[in-house]
């Protein structure tokens, strides 16, 4: 089995969140035979053989970040050059993975993508949603691939049936929401954190500035 | 109430010159915007934003004057094309773009994450779409952003319905 992967992150490869989980599913989905290329969109000189993989092959996923409640407006704009296929039978498949910890901020997103095969011709073939993955690069090398490394078991399990199985999708995912009980700690606990750890990571990062700093006037 | 409006369409795309007319003659403070010409680079998630120079974009175009207008005005109406059901890459690389006006840091709001927001803001914002798209699909993406904008949704509506956006802002 053949499967092509079609980054929609804007953010460029080496930096990209996305790419680290795509490496994960790959080598994952690899395991027994199985090959797959993978275009990233972040760099437009790809966006050609990218078009030319999609034309020429029948097993397709895209994966991406959640823009602001949707896919990213440069993996818009490949989709809006991107003719159909002449013939049926090509399967799409999407990976979204957002910063929000909990599924239901991913399933707007979701419904879109739905919508999306008929639009070339293709059948749908799942999608996979994971939230909490800002930290991924943040985080450095080892924790980010430790939070990277469940996806390596969903490429296996796509592998199987070419699409990602919708019960299993479903509990990978996690919660739709977050229990009582969590909310409350974070409001205690996680929220003084959060702005602690942030702000270091902002200091390495060069940041001189409070993170709620407010550079514009408001009227 | 006071009003900008963000017209990704062409300025001399009739049902944009229209709309526009129609909404700015309804309200006496208003900004227009025409994107046509603009150099609008998309998002590239680079965060810096939030954790490096928060509240400014890295990137250096003609997008930083949209983000402060958008703390003038008590609300925004947006003028799209569609594409694929939905607003067209012009369109969402505006509306991603809109991530300097938030931080990083998250709180709850009604049992769900949220962004901070960086500025006292109610933001509001419409959206007036030409052609073909799903509209109950787009009043749900709309309702989402504006929650997580801190504000509220005045719906997504035809090109041609200008007065049901105009009902919302008066």
């Amino acid at each position: 089995m053949h499967l092509v992967i079609i980054s929609g992150a804007a953010r460029p490869m080496p930096k990209s969140n996305t790419a680290k989980i795509i490496a994960a599913f790959r080598k994952g989905f690899e395991e027994g035979g199985n090959t797959a290329e993978v275009w990233y969109l972040s760099d437009r000189r790809q966006w050609q053989s990218a078009r030319e993989a999609f034309a020429n092959n029948e097993l397709i996923l895209f994966a991406l970040p959640l823009y602001v409640e949707n896919i990213p407006g440069i993996m818009l704009e490949f989709l809006e050059g991107l003719p159909p296929k002449a013939q049926p039978g090509t399967k799409i498949a999407f990976l979204i993975q957002g910063g929000f910890p909990e599924a239901s901020q991913l399933r707007c997103c979701e419904s879109f993508v739905q919508t999306l095969p008929p639009y070339f011709n293709c059948e749908y073939a799942g999608a996979l949603i994971k939230g909490d993955m800002f930290g991924v690069n943040l985080m450095g090398e080892k924790l980010g691939s430790k939070m990277v490394l469940p996806f390596e078991e969903m490429g296996r399990s796509f592998a199987k049936a070419g699409r990602f199985d919708d019960a299993e999708a479903a509990a990978f995912a996690g919660r739709e929401y977050l229990p009582a009980s969590t909310l409350r700690k974070f409001e205690l606990i996680g929220r003084p954190m959060q702005k602690f750890f942030m702000g270091r990571i902002a200091k390495s990062l060069g940041c001189k500035k409070k993170l709620d700093d407010r550079p514009y006037a408001l009227r | 109430m006071t009003l900008l409006i963000v017209n990704t369409l062409s300025a001399a795309d009739e049902a944009a010159r229209a709309a526009i007319e129609e909404l700015t003659a309804a309200v006496q403070d208003y900004k227009v915007i025409n994107t046509e010409g603009l150099r609008i680079s998309p998002c590239v998630g680079c965060n810096a934003c939030w954790l490096v120079t928060p509240g400014l974009c890295a990137i250096k175009d003609d997008y930083e004057d949209i983000l402060k207008d958008y703390l003038q005005y008590d609300a925004v109406v947006y003028i799209a094309g569609t594409a694929l059901g939905f607003v067209d890459h012009r369109m969402k690389n505006v509306i991603d773009r809109i991530l300097p006006l938030v931080t990083m840091l998250t709180y709850i709001v009604d049992g769900q994450m949220r962004h901070v927001m960086r500025y006292e803001k109610d933001f509001k914002c419409g959206l007036l779409y030409a052609g073909s798209a799903d509209k109950p699909y787009l009043d749900r993406w709309l309702g989402r952003v504006a929650i997580n904008m801190g504000g509220q949704s005045l719906g997504a509506y035809p090109i041609e319905s200008v007065k049901e956006v105009l009902a919302c802002i008066s």
